[in-house]
């Protein structure tokens, strides 16, 4: 059993990024218990990917916290050992290979060689490993994006719309392997504008519509009877326009 | 910092980019030699300080490629993305700017040497070729390709504070290239004894090579190494300043 003390693996306390006059994320407060999948909700623009990117220190909040259990990534002693994320679905040297790619990861966050191998394996990229990511299609991209960020076989996973370019059977795929990494006590928050492709696949979903926080449903709030999720997406997140 | 500097140094193997420096800079390098010892006067070409000016130029554009090698090194990162698994990896930003700068040393002192060596290749045979004594000692020579190594290192270095102070590749690229093949030139052209105290001018004094090679004017070495660490130190403070402010979306 966790302890009590232990912290949250994501805490979002007052968040708050403006750039320039600009409003990305505003007051937004969340946490995410270790083990679940959290569906991160909202339109495009919602500043989803703001929120990330400021929970991995690529930005600097302009105010409140955007902690990774309970320090500023940053602060962590091997972050990308404890947390893996994915932002984009293309953040590769088109000309390097994709386990060149990998092994680059590898080197800088001090995980073994064998270990390269083991996440291409996961992702199922081993006979494309050797070609050149310029060569890949953007499920490949996705898929070799997700294994850079399991190198360090991390407890948290951020993943930014990973389900884009990937067919119905990536898809499925990634339903499958998000669902296992969380049973082994792992967290996972992945965004996502449609809802449909985590509908099925989450725990409980954050909400945020133009960097507010729209509402939290757990998985009682998900399932019963106030009509489909996507319903109430909809509902919640027109109800929120001014 | 040692995770990062080998991250950096396989980086540096696996792209195609150095690749392609490398292979557009030696012909090129090769080809200007030959035109100068083909076209010059015999009478520019016996003195050894005539001699010395032409395999300078070997030095001066291993600096140019060598500035490329260490700019593109960030900003290709940031132009596809790579810079975001890269600071997911390593968080404290001033040790990937750091291992860039020393993956940069080796990297341009690699391709300063190559280049010194391919100008002094093509540069003994035209003079042989034209039937002109080599005048330069070997001790020139020595301190052509070492000194065009270092020269061509130092840039890299450059570079890279370049490249994370200006972020967008080819606005990096270009202004190395006009800087050091036609501002410097220029400003050395009209006040020489102001534009040798210059980034390459200085760079290339270490080589004994002439940035310019309408001016005889040249800083001793010493003073050029002294000169070329501080205008580094100052890019890579600057790169460091930046880089560890900036967001990155």
């Amino acid at each position: 059993m966790r302890s009590e003390s232990a912290p949250p693996a994501v805490t979002v306390q007052d968040l708050t990024k403006h750039y320039g006059q600009a409003v990305a994320v505003e007051g937004l407060t969340f946490a995410l218990t270790p083990g679940t999948i959290t569906g991160f909700l909202g339109p495009n623009g919602a500043g989803k990917s703001t929120t990330l990117r400021l929970l991995l220190g690529l930005a600097r909040p302009t105010s409140g916290e955007a902690l990774v259990f309970g320090r500023r990534y940053g602060e962590l002693e091997h972050p990308a050992r404890r947390v893996g994320a994915v932002l984009e679905s293309g953040d590769f040297d088109p000309g390097r290979s994709g386990r060149n790619h990998l092994r680059v990861i590898a080197l800088a966050i001090e995980v073994s060689r064998a270990r390269v191998d083991e996440v291409l394996a996961l992702v199922d990229l081993e006979a494309d490993a050797d070609r050149r990511v310029k060569s890949y299609s953007l499920g490949m991209k996705q898929r070799l994006g997700l294994a850079g960020a399991l190198l360090g076989d991390p407890e948290l996973l951020l993943l930014d719309e990973p389900a884009n370019g990937l067919d119905p059977e990536g898809v499925h795929w990634l339903r499958g392997f998000l669902r296992e990494y969380a049973q082994r006590g792992r967290t996972v928050l992945v965004s996502s504008h449609v809802l449909a492709e985590v509908a099925q696949t989450v725990d409980s979903v954050v909400i945020i519509n133009k960097g507010h926080l729209v509402a939290t449903l757990g998985r009682d709030e998900l399932s019963n009877g106030q009509g489909s999720l996507e319903d109430r997406y909809l509902e919640l997140t027109a109800r929120a326009r001014p | 910092m040692i995770p990062q500097l080998r991250s950096e140094l396989l980086k540096q193997r696996t792209t195609r980019t150095n690749l392609g420096l490398l292979l557009s800079m030696l012909p090129l390098i090769g080809a200007i030699v030959l035109v100068h010892m083909v076209s010059l006067p015999m009478a520019a070409l016996t003195p050894r300080e005539g001699q010395l000016k032409v395999l300078g130029l070997g030095t001066t554009f291993g600096m140019i490629f060598a500035s490329l090698l260490g700019t593109l090194s960030v900003t290709n990162e940031i132009r596809h993305g790579l810079i975001r698994p890269t600071f997911l990896a390593t968080p404290v930003r001033g040790r990937v700017i750091a291992a860039k700068a020393a993956a940069s040393l080796l990297g341009g002192a690699s391709l300063g040497l190559l280049a010194e060596t391919i100008a002094i290749g093509v540069g003994m045979v035209g003079l042989s070729a034209r039937g002109v004594a080599v005048a330069p000692t070997s001790g020139d020579l020595v301190q052509l390709l070492l000194g065009g190594a270092a020269a061509a290192a130092l840039w890299a270095a450059i570079g890279v504070g370049v490249g994370s102070v200006v972020r967008n590749q080819v606005g990096a690229a270009i202004g190395l290239v006009v800087w050091l093949l036609f501002i410097e030139m220029t400003l050395i052209g009209i006040l020489p004894s102001f534009g040798k105290h210059l980034p390459g001018a200085s760079a290339a004094a270490l080589a004994g090579a002439m940035l310019s090679q309408t001016s005889s004017y040249l800083l001793a070495p010493a003073l050029g190494a002294l000169l070329i660490a501080g205008y580094t130190a100052a890019a890579l403070a600057a790169g460091l300043f930046v880089t560890a402010r900036r967001d990155i979306t």
